[in-house]
């Protein structure tokens, strides 16, 4: 009896890892869009509106969705209570909140090396970075649409089967 | 010391402000921050250099020196961590932060078929702290009442750099939208429309376009807008009796200057000048002068903390001008009194015949091209 209720939890346990490593491939496509529309979002808050930074900043998490959220306010806020630099300040929340995310050191590296031009130059500059950050991502945006249709079902059916293999020699 | 000026000075450099003495932050009137060089500042008329622990001297040798890093910040903190939002502002050499306080700034020019595009790599900042003196112009506004017009005369405000130009007027445009004339002939005149045209969001500090200093119930502010243009637009959009501007000289400015004066709109300018000889060698305001433009001049200088003024109708400027346009006919130099010239010794060899004089000279018929082309035409 006992036995069996382990073997349960087993199979369960293993279904669950397999379920949450496919949505982690099915929701890194989908996050890496959403960050791509932020950017092109803060391209018209730079480009047209001239919009203070930590000011667009807040607009553009009001519109994002939780993760990535949190991401953009948590900068715009440490800038406006007196973090000296935006560099620093993009850099400690994006390293801090980025294991939220269901992104890859890829993405990241992208962001940071936006954040250290951020607000530093006049607006043609700024605009010609933030269109390089947006051309690396969308490379990585469809790296992670071929990984997604390759390792979503894979990674789905490999936690159900490991935790049967698990089962067997249990047994 | 306004705290929210403090609010935005990077840690270490605040850290050195704010430790100094109490009686000197009152005082307060200049921060001025260089890379690499000691912390200076201005108070009271006079400069010093501040050590890292708020202690003053006027030795540079101990003072505390402001990193790259610290100036890095402090730039990033004055424009809001947004340069691209101030471009023009940097073009210009200074950005003007929250509760009015102008920010200078100097470093290298990046330039763009000769014109200045872009400021770089800054490494000095000078910290203009604006205060609100409530009250400073209840001297001078009843000497330039219009009983008449029950209104404020035209006048031009001068005066050298520091010496409350900017504090004079923005007092002066409370008062005279608040109807705080301070004259007992004009208790019943209520307070007028005053436009402000703020090129450098000095005088009103407006915060998202609500001015932050307290400039009576009857104004309206033109934000960051240049001069010439806004004074136009004022007239035609807020029906102002009184347009209030700082710093003019530009040849548009005197154009636009003159439009409101014959829309039936009251001016108050300021403009840089040590004296009045000064405002007359000036092209643009001499030549508003001479117009009439204004009807007073109002000189400030300040002497021992506290601002004087002395007013000049325009008669007595004018006797004034003539006076020294009869005196100087050219500039001289400005720094120093010039030695007497040697006098000129008369050149022994030249014999007096072989000066040359003009002669009147016949000069040839001159033709119209239309009649040798008519006389052509006939003679073919």
């Amino acid at each position: 009896m006992l036995k069996l209720i382990g073997a349960a939890l087993v199979l369960f346990a293993g279904t669950m890892i397999g379920f949450v490593q496919a949505a982690r491939f099915a929701e890194r496509p989908r996050q890496i869009r959403q960050l791509l529309h932020a950017l092109q979002r803060m391209e018209t808050e730079i480009g047209y509106g001239q919009t203070p930074l930590p000011e667009a900043l807040a607009r553009i998490a009001q519109v994002l969705p939780p993760p990535l959220a949190g991401l953009f306010a948590g900068t715009a806020a440490s800038l406006r209570s007196g973090g000296e630099t935006v560099q620093a300040c993009w850099e400690k929340t994006f390293r801090a909140g980025w294991s939220a995310t269901a992104m890859r050191a890829a993405e990241r590296d992208a962001m940071l090396r936006l954040g250290g031009t951020l607000g530093a130059s006049g607006r043609e500059d700024q605009l010609k970075h933030l269109r390089l950050a947006m051309h690396q991502l969308q490379a990585e945006e469809s790296a992670a649409r071929e990984d997604q249709q390759r390792y979503e079902k894979l990674s789905r059916s490999l936690g159900v089967l490991a935790a049967a293999l698990v089962v067997i020699l249990m047994m | 010391m306004p705290l929210d000026l403090l609010a935005l000075l990077p840690a270490e450099l605040r850290a050195a402000i704010e430790r100094l003495p109490a009686l000197l932050l009152e005082t307060l009137e200049e921060i001025r921050i260089r890379e690499g060089r000691p912390l200076e500042i201005g108070f009271g008329g006079r400069f010093a250099f501040v050590r890292a622990d708020g202690t003053v001297s006027d030795d540079p040798r101990a003072a505390y020196r402001p990193d790259r890093e610290t100036c890095r910040a402090l730039l990033e903190r004055v424009t809001n961590h947004s340069l691209y939002a101030v471009e023009e502002e940097l073009r210009r050499g200074f950005v003007t932060v929250a509760g009015g306080h102008r920010i200078g700034l100097a470093g290298r020019t990046v330039l763009e078929g000769g014109a200045v595009r872009h400021l770089r790599d800054v490494a000095s900042f000078n910290v203009r702290i604006a205060r609100a003196r409530t009250g400073c112009a209840a001297e001078l506004l009843p000497n330039l009442l219009d009983r008449e017009a029950r209104t404020v005369r035209h006048a031009l405000i001068v005066s050298a750099p520091q010496q409350g130009k900017t504090t004079m007027l923005r007092d002066l445009a409370r008062a005279i939208s608040a109807g705080d004339w301070h004259h007992p002939a004009a208790a019943d005149w209520g307070g007028r429309k005053v436009g402000i045209v703020d090129e450098r969001s000095e005088i009103a500090a407006c915060e998202r376009g609500v001015p932050t200093f307290d400039l009576g119930p009857r104004s309206d502010v033109l934000d960051a807008c240049p001069k010439a243009e806004g004074l136009m637009m004022l007239v035609r959009s807020m029906s102002p009796e009184v347009v209030v501007v700082d710093e003019i000289g530009r040849p548009e400015d005197a154009y636009a200057l003159t439009e409101a004066l014959h829309a039936g709109v009251r001016v108050l300018a300021t403009a840089h000048a040590i004296d009045l000889d000064d405002v007359f060698a000036r092209p643009v305001l001499a030549q508003l002068a001479q117009e009439g433009m204004f009807s007073a001049y109002v000189l400030l200088s300040r002497s021992n903390g506290r601002v004087q003024h002395r007013i000049y109708s325009a008669e007595e400027a004018a006797e004034l001008r003539g006076r020294k346009a009869g005196r100087r006919t050219w500039a001289g130099p400005r720094d120093a009194p010039s030695p007497p010239p040697a006098p000129t010794v008369a050149q022994p060899d030249e014999p007096a015949g072989t000066r040359w004089s003009i002669k009147p000279r016949q000069l040839p018929p001159i033709r119209s091209p239309d009649a040798e082309a008519k006389e052509e035409s006939g003679r073919a």
